[in-house]
Order: C-alpha cells, then structure tokens, then sequence
C-alpha cells in the first residue's frame, strides 16, 4: 500500500507539515476529512484548524494527522472498486433511508 | 437589565465612572482589532491569515459590546463612540495602537495583551454587577482562543532558529514598557473599585498578570526589562501612530456621518 505522500510527490519532510484535518459535527457522527493545514507540529495544526474549520457550523471535535501518516490506494489501481458482475444485490438502497432518519434523530439529540 | 436601570447606573458618579472605565476597555479592543485586521492578506500563511482576522473581527464585536454598555451611562452610540472622537478622546494603552511591525511584535504584543484583558475580565467576572459579570464570563470564552493562538505562536517562535528567538527578545523589549501600561488606572479607577464592580484593583491585576506571564517568557529563555512605562493612553496622551490609524479608520464614517446602508 503507497503511501499517501508518494503519490502525491511529496517528500516526507513536506507531508509531515501538512496535517488533514477531520471534523466532528456532534458525539454521534462520524469525524470528516474537510482539509487540510500547513503546521509546524500537530498542537499548532488543531489551533489553525479551529478556525479555518470551525469558526461557522458548530462541531464538537477536530483531529488532525500529519499527512505522512496516511496510507492510501494508488488510483491506477481503482479498478479494484469497479464490480465486474452483478452486485446490485448489494446496494440495499434503503439502508440509506435508514441512515437518513437516523442522523436526523442523532441530531435532534445533540 | 440595562445597566443604566441597575443600582450602579442610577448613582451618578459610579454612572460616569464606571462609563469611563468600560471606554477604556473598549478602545483597547477596537485599536487591537483594527491593528489585527491590518494583517488580513499579509500573514504569514494562509492559516495565520484567517485565524487573526477572524481575532480581529472578535477584538471588533467585544469593543461593540463594551461601547453600548457604555453608551448606557454616558449616552451616544457605539459608531458615534468608535469613530466621532479625537485621539485625545481616546482611553486605550499605548501599546495597542503601535503599528504592526513584524510577525515577532505583533505576536508577542498579542500574547501580553491578551493575557492582561484576561485577569481584566476575570476581576469584572466576579463582581456584583449582574449584567456586567455575565458580559466578561461571556468575552472571556472567546478570548480563550485568542490565548492559545497567541501563546502557541509564541512559544515556536521562541523556540525556533537563533534569529527568531533574537526578534521575538528586541519584540519584547520594545513590547514590555508599554504593556505594563495596560495597567495603568483610568483616572476613576478609585471610584470603581471601591464600588465593588471590579474585585481587583489595577495594582493586584498588573502584579497578577506580571507573575503570569514572566512564568511563560523565563520557560522560553526571554528576559524581561523592568523598565517602567511612562503614563499614557489611559489619560488620553497618545501617539502620532493613533493619529493616522483613527485618520484611517474612520476614513468612510468621516465621509457621511450618520449615513446608514
């Protein structure tokens, strides 16, 4: 598995300064990747990231991960997502009705 | 309630002095945060851009809130406050109406600052004043953030190369005279602290702060000077630099006064 700064062609002295910054809307959800800071080390990252991140909507929690962490699939290799025979059977689309009513039930709780 | 209908908005001399003193703390924010704005698209790094400006925004709205409390007792509205005075009207400490100069001044000037406004809302947040006290507990959260940044900016610069540590100690020299000014008692302080409003007087807070902060600045290896400020901005003597910075200012209020859009 590449590494994320290789495919990116950085070098890990540059993708350790740049940290991908996760937000958390309320204790329930899920932490989402919504950018990323340029720091020197990851206490100052969070410092930035409050502000570039958190200074409109409401959010309970921020990580951040220096980019040189990150192991990610090389897109040459995107094929592996793509199913070759019918999977349809897999979709279950209304699982995500499902999910719909749960967050906003999640979210009346906050 | 208002605190012209609170029992210290009906005496008259608590009225005017304590209007004074929340002047005071207003211009302190407005010329800080008109100083941060300055850096909106110069800052180091995008990051540091939008962060202070964001800080400076929030300088702003605390000087908006402190001026409609003291338009309260001494009448006039927060714009008329802001921008129809004279420099010799205005209260703030010298120290914030320096131009920015380097990221180095402007950091440690933040870090000193912030931390005599927080002992300063800390006196006012235990004090008998409801309305006033919910305000300082109110500030005081956001200026927690102000804090960190300037604290966290601080201690990397400090400790980075032998150059940025040589910067941020001329920074501090030039920094500390003035800052000890922020303490520096309005000229009704009396008045107001033996009313009770504030539980600290400006004497325990400067001595407060000066613990607080000397602790931080040894752990970095600065030296502080203990040279003393002369008296300043709190009786309206200021400098030349407050002059052009309310002359830019107040540039488009000057233009229509009174106009609305």
């Amino acid at each position: 598995m590449p590494a994320l700064m290789e495919l990116l062609r950085m070098t890990q002295q540059q993708a350790s300064r740049i940290f991908a910054v996760f937000r958390q809307d309320t204790k329930n959800d899920p932490h989402v990747h919504v950018g990323e800071v340029h720091a020197t080390d990851a206490e100052m990252a969070l410092v930035l990231a409050k502000e570039q991140f958190a200074r409109r909507d409401l959010c309970v929690n921020l990580w951040a991960v220096p980019m040189s962490a990150i192991a990610a699939t090389a897109y040459d290799d995107a094929d592996i997502f793509e199913p070759s025979t019918d999977k349809s059977y897999r979709f279950g689309g209304s699982y995500r009705e499902q999910q719909r009513v749960m967050r906003t039930k999640r979210r009346d709780q906050r | 309630m208002s605190l012209a209908q609170s029992p210290l908005g009906r005496r008259d001399d608590l009225r005017a002095a304590f209007g004074g003193y929340l002047l005071a703390l207003a211009d302190d924010e407005l010329v800080l945060g008109h100083r941060h704005s300055e850096w909106t698209g110069f800052a180091p790094d995008i990051e540091s851009d939008v962060a202070l400006s964001s800080v400076a925004q929030e300088e702003i709205g605390h000087a908006r809130l402190f001026y409609e409390r003291a338009g309260d007792l001494l009448g006039g509205t927060p714009d008329d406050l802001a921008y129809g005075r004279a420099p010799d009207g205005f209260r703030n400490a010298v120290l914030v109406e320096r131009p920015n100069g380097d990221w180095g001044f402007t950091i440690v000037r933040m870090f000193l600052y912030d931390r005599a406004d927080a002992v300063r809302l800390d006196a006012l947040a235990g004090g008998p004043v409801e309305p006033l006290a919910d305000l300082a507990k109110t500030l005081r959260r956001e200026e927690k953030y102000h804090l960190l940044y300037g604290e966290q900016w601080l201690r990397r610069l400090a400790g980075a190369s032998d150059e940025a540590h040589a910067r941020i100690q001329g920074a501090l020299d030039a920094a500390w005279p003035e800052a000890v000014g922020v303490f520096e008692p309005v000229e009704e302080e009396r008045t107001v602290v033996e009313s009770g409003i504030m539980t600290l007087d400006a004497a325990a807070q400067a001595e407060r702060w000066r613990r607080e902060v000397t602790a931080v600045l040894e752990e970095l290896g600065l030296r502080v000077t203990e040279e003393r400020g002369g008296p300043g901005g709190r009786s309206g003597t200021h400098s030349e630099d407050l002059t052009v910075l309310l002359g830019d200012m107040t540039e488009v209020w000057r233009a229509e006064p009174g106009a609305t859009w």
